[in-house]
């Protein structure tokens, strides 16, 4: 029953209007609908197939049904006049002429003049002078019957379209039998046309359905779509809206959208201000020496080799390097300069320092920051990085990092943990974190830290330590600067339910419109 | 960063006891180790070793040492290290390098170990910490090679020198004809490997004994007489060549104490050099050449947040495996003769915070009060963002690197403004790219069964060559869009474009324009307060061709940087 009350309420006017009009083993046809309901043939064939595949009407039987309409050549004689009707006109009008002549005047051809012709003369209205010229008969003054008979049906065609057996008379009937062809003729002037007629009757379910109709006053003649001018003139008021089907499925919608990687790396950063750090950026073409040397990496570092780093090709190198950075870094290099170390005790490359690359990791735009940091300070950047790496699943030749500073007299290690606590709390929803002793060159002490995040488990969340003096001395900084860098690749990765770096970076459109995101940051 | 393979029996030989591998795992952190697999089966340990700077801790009796050290406070004591003051007693043994390997590869450091025999465990261990030594720390042999030989086949004074690469000949290992110098780079697989090391002298390091039997052709090969090493041999001979005389030394005093530690009596071998080095003309090796660092306990405390004692800070450094000093409220460290990280008094500081366990140091939040803040491009992309979201783009993200193909010749342009790679890996990340718009095409020429319209952005940043700039280049921030569907045009872009520049509160106007990727008569350049700062247009059919696009495209590009006041 539900069922029903549900099929109901989805039901058309056309169908509604139909249910309401037909009583209990009383035939529907089309006539019946096109007379009483003004439906034309095409929402007949609607709502029959509608209500026959819900099951409301079913067929009860098949009628053959005749009808005639005009064919072209019939609204043609219908609007300028039969043959016959013409060439009476136009004797009547110029006196006597031949055939030939008469074809010519009337733009028919001689054929069918003489057949128009030979009716007339048969019915005695025209006749053939000596000089073989077309006139008026004596007796032909007044039209014979069926000259008008064939006038009124054109007419009533005309203006009706269509007629049917019912509508003729005898006479009638036999003089358009003489008229016509069957079916899609042009040559003739109408047209017969037989179909069979479909006869169908509500069935039980019809009935039950016309009186939930009637029990919820749904006429069908509700309003189906409001339209400014009802709003305007008022014409709304009193009327229904028809229900709608509201379990039809929606279409596809394309709409603008944030690429959902970059939603990710928008909240990271949004957290990241909200913690109070401030964004740095910086080029992505970087000298060896801020990449590296500014971050006491030994020139003769393994990690160093040509293989680690992407080189520019043209230009080579750098025309200079900030002062007095560079004397003081080489200096460290060489000797510790005042840092309090020894250094890394080897004779400093000022051009290898000047040399073009990627910038391979984001601690360079952390080392540059420092240059100009407020005192206390914290930075941060989502840093573009390119590494010398066989791109496959879990490496690609260029990533983001994303890396900080901490600047201020009173940081230090327990600040550092706090700091790391805070970030696999809020940033990673860790639910465990652990401590690890790590190793950078550019940090003592180093710290790993490691998280047990609810999805995915123990992993290494970043590395992070105190930067050495020799980091930052150099570079003008003398209060203590932790420095971290979390990996949240593996976050972004399980937010957005991928399993592939690369697909971080996807050029198909219709991959990144369907990608969203499995859960918030 | 190396990862070693240790034999469980071996390593529990050098520990003095068998570790579960949990046990291992939570203790391996004071050697900054981690495990990376275990095979219980074979009885081997996979262990990455996160310090670069402690080549000590690669080899099964290092990390052995370092361990053994920490929880039980071991001693190890090495009594054949020479020092500036002390010179140990070499006999007869005795290396003498000449002038010729000055410039080439100047320095060496050798000793000899004699035992009651290797064994086959320990033949193992010494391959591998002699290949991670020199591969890791000796940058592939470049810095650091190492060689092992019989000593009873070695008639001293050893000689070191370069010689002619062609002239000389002998039988390297794993071959059985003499060959020249030369013909091993070319032939032999370690030639091929470890050749460019020195294909560019005229002349190559050789090391040969007092007879001229030949030792091996630093850095590249032993000799198949002397140079091949059995199990069972009791009296080894083991030198190292290289560039950088503390590296050498140091990595010579790690190998002296990984075999002192198996048993092997170490005795020290002069090296006379022709020149005075930083220690003199001859050096004894294995030779102690690391100097003192000091602690202020202050500072320690500073860098830590805790308080500390210096008798506290004593115990924990000396915990590591140092000689520890104390001088009022500072302690002196005296590194061991395997380490050489101590650099600053930080490094010391490390000490302490190993030896006392990272979850002694209990978290506290920073207390300095800073303000957050956007980057200003990033404040600038994010309003642009929501303008082209909100005329229904969709926003992409892409790599920077990319391919002179899709760059230069699917754009038909010229690429002189371009910055290539000297090194790529492969031609499909061969240059930086200088525009996004041709990453939009590569997205259409793969999308064509993606419903139509096609409106797709970035923001993000490209590179160009630029002669004016320090750094001979400039990184831009840009906004590239692009819409393709049947209807796709000029007008459609402007319109899109006038929406930025009218919610940006900023004003723009085009000229006709030029570009070998769009349709002439179909482009204009964008100009902002008189500077052209982008362009828009239709995509040229002779590029949608080059991409395989069957849709016409329309794109606009500009430079974000101009719009920031």
């Amino acid at each position: 029953m539900m069922e029903l009350e549900s099929i109901v309420k989805g039901l058309h006017p056309l169908e509604i209007k139909l249910l309401l009009s037909a009583g209990p083993g009383e035939d529907i046809t089309k006539e019946k609908l096109i007379r009483e309901l003004s439906y034309n043939e095409g929402q007949c064939n609607q709502a029959f197939s509608w209500l026959s595949s819900k099951g409301l009407i079913e067929e009860k039987r098949r009628t053959k049904r005749i009808s005639y309409e005009l064919t072209e050549l019939g609204k043609e004689y219908q609007a300028k006049g039969t043959p016959e009707e013409r060439i009476l006109k136009l004797i009547g009008e110029e006196g006597p002429m031949r055939l030939p002549d008469i074809a010519n005047k009337l733009g028919l051809e001689n054929r069918d003049v003489g057949s128009a012709y030979g009716k007339l003369s048969q019915k005695g209205l025209l006749k053939m002078d000596q000089e073989k010229k077309v006139c008026l008969a004596e007796s032909g003054r007044g039209k014979p019957v069926d000259l008008e008979l064939t006038r009124s049906l054109l007419d009533k065609l005309a203006e009706t379209k269509q007629l049917t057996d019912e509508d003729l008379n005898d006479k009638e009937k036999a003089l358009v039998s003489t008229m016509s062809r069957k079916r899609s003729s042009s040559k003739g002037v109408f047209r017969v046309i037989e179909r069979e007629d479909v006869i169908y009757q509500l069935t039980e379910k019809g009935l039950a359905a016309k009186k939930i109709l009637k029990r919820e006053g749904i006429t069908g003649e509700e309003v189906g779509s409001l339209t400014p001018e009802m709003l305007k003139d008022g014409t709304w008021k009193g009327k229904n809206f028809r229900r709608y089907n509201i379990k039809i499925p929606p279409s596809r919608v394309l709409l603008g959208r944030k690429n959902p990687y970059v939603a990710f790396l928008e909240k990271l950063k949004n957290k990241l201000t909200s913690l109070g750090f401030e964004e740095f950026d910086g080029p992505l073409v970087e000298t060896e020496f801020w990449n590296c040397d500014a971050l006491y990496m030994p020139q003769f570092h393994s990690a160093r080799d040509i293989h680690d780093v992407y080189y520019v090709k043209e230009p080579t190198h750098a025309k200079e390097i900030e002062q007095p950075y560079l004397d003081q870094v080489a200096a460290t290099h060489e000797n510790g300069w005042k840092t309090g170390s020894k250094g890394w005790e080897y004779s400093f490359d000022r051009d290898f320092t000047r040399r073009l690359i990627l910038r391979s990791h984001g601690t360079v735009l952390s080392a540059k920051t420092l240059t100009h940091a407020k005192i206390p300070g914290k930075y941060f950047g989502v840093v573009r990085c390119f590494r010398y790496d066989k791109v496959d699943a879990t490496h690609l030749a260029d990533f983001y990092q994303t890396e900080g500073i901490v600047l201020g007299e009173e940081v230090n290690l327990r600040t550092l943990l706090g700091l790391l606590k805070m970030f696999a709390e809020e940033v990673a929803m860790a639910t465990e974190v652990k401590y690890v002793p790590g190793y950078f060159p550019f940090t003592e002490p180093s710290v790993e830290v490691h998280i047990k995040h609810p999805v995915l488990g123990w992993f290494e969340l970043g590395g992070s330590g105190i930067f050495r003096p020799e980091v930052t001395e150099p570079l003008g900084i003398k209060v203590p600067v932790l420095a971290w860098g979390l990996g949240i690749d593996r976050m972004a990765l399980m937010s957005l339910g991928l399993e592939d770096l690369r697909e971080l970076f996807s050029k198909d459109i219709e991959e990144v419109r369907l990608r969203r995101e499995r859960s918030n940051l | 960063m190396p990862k070693i393979e240790i034999e469980e029996k071996l390593f529990s030989h050098f520990l003095g006891k068998s570790l579960e591998i949990d046990e291992l795992e939570s203790i391996a952190v004071a050697a900054k180790a981690e495990i990376d697999d275990y095979s219980e089966e074979e009885g081997v340990i996979k262990i990455e070793l996160n310090d670069t700077n402690r080549p000590d801790l690669w080899s099964t009796a290092g990390l052995a040492r370092q361990l053994s050290i920490y929880m039980t406070g071991k001693k190890y004591s090495y009594g054949f290290l020479s020092t500036a003051r002390e010179r140990k007693e070499h006999g007869e043994r005795r290396v003498i390098v000449d002038t010729s390997v000055n410039s080439i590869r100047p320095y060496i450091a050798a000793f000899q170990a004699d035992g009651k025999g290797i064994d086959d465990a320990l033949l193992r261990d010494l391959i591998q910490s002699q290949e991670k030594l020199c591969w890791n720390f000796g940058r592939k042999r470049s810095s650091i090679a190492m060689g092992v030989y019989r000593a009873d086949l070695i008639k001293y004074p050893v000689h070191y020198k370069a010689v002619d690469p062609v002239e000389t000949r002998f039988i390297p290992l794993g071959e059985e004809s003499k060959m020249n110098l030369k013909e091993i780079l070319e032939k032999h697989p370690k030639g091929i490997e470890f050749g460019w090391i020195v294909r560019n002298f005229d002349r190559y390091p050789f090391l040969t004994d007092d007879e001229g039997k030949v030792l091996s052709f630093p850095p590249i090969i032993n000799s198949a007489e002397l140079g091949a090493v059995k199990t069972g041999d009791s009296s080894l001979f083991i030198e190292m060549t290289g560039t950088d005389l503390n590296s050498l030394l140091l990595a010579a005093s790690i190998a002296a104490c990984d075999l002192a530690d198996a048993g092997f009596r170490i005795k020290p071998v002069m090296v006379e050099y022709p020149n005075k080095t930083p220690y003199g003309g001859n050096i004894t090796t294995p030779y102690y050449f690391q100097k003192e660092t000091r602690l202020d306990i202050k500072y320690a405390e500073k860098l830590l947040g805790i308080e500390i004692s210096a008798e506290e800070a004593e115990k924990l450094v000396e915990k590591m495996g140092n000689t520890v000093r104390r001088e009022g409220n500072s302690i002196v460290v005296i590194p061991p003769p395997y380490r050489n990280d101590f650099m600053h008094p930080v490094d010391a500081i490390e000490e302490i915070v190993i030896a006392r366990g990272m979850e002694s140091f209990d978290p506290v939040l920073p207390e300095d009060f800073t303000v957050g803040r956007l980057s200003r491009i990033e404040k600038l992309n994010r309003s642009v963002r929501d303008i082209m979201i909100g005329m229904g783009y969709q926003e992409m993200i892409y790599n920077y690197l990319g391919s002179k193909k899709d760059f230069v010749e699917k754009m038909n342009l010229g690429g002189n403004d371009i910055i290539e790679i000297e090194n790529p890996m492969t031609e499909n990340f061969e240059i930086l790219r200088n525009s996004i718009i041709p990453n939009l095409l590569e997205s259409e020429s793969i999308s064509g069964n993606a419903l139509y319209p096609h409106r797709i952005f970035e923001l993000g940043k490209v590179a160009v060559k630029d002669e004016g700039k320090n750094y001979g280049t400039k990184t831009k921030n840009y906004l590239s869009f692009l819409i393709s569907d049947s209807e796709a045009g000029f007008n459609e872009v402007n319109n899109h474009l006038s929406a930025v520049f009218y919610y940006l509160s900023r004003e723009y106007s085009l000229e006709e324009g030029e570009h070998p990727s769009f349709i002439p008569g179909r482009t204009a350049d964008v100009i902002f307060k008189g500077k052209k700062i982008g362009i828009i247009g239709e995509i040229h059919p002779a590029v949608l061709e080059n991409w395989g696009i069957e849709m016409p495209c329309a794109a606009g590009e500009i430079d974000l940087d101009f719009l920031i006041d």
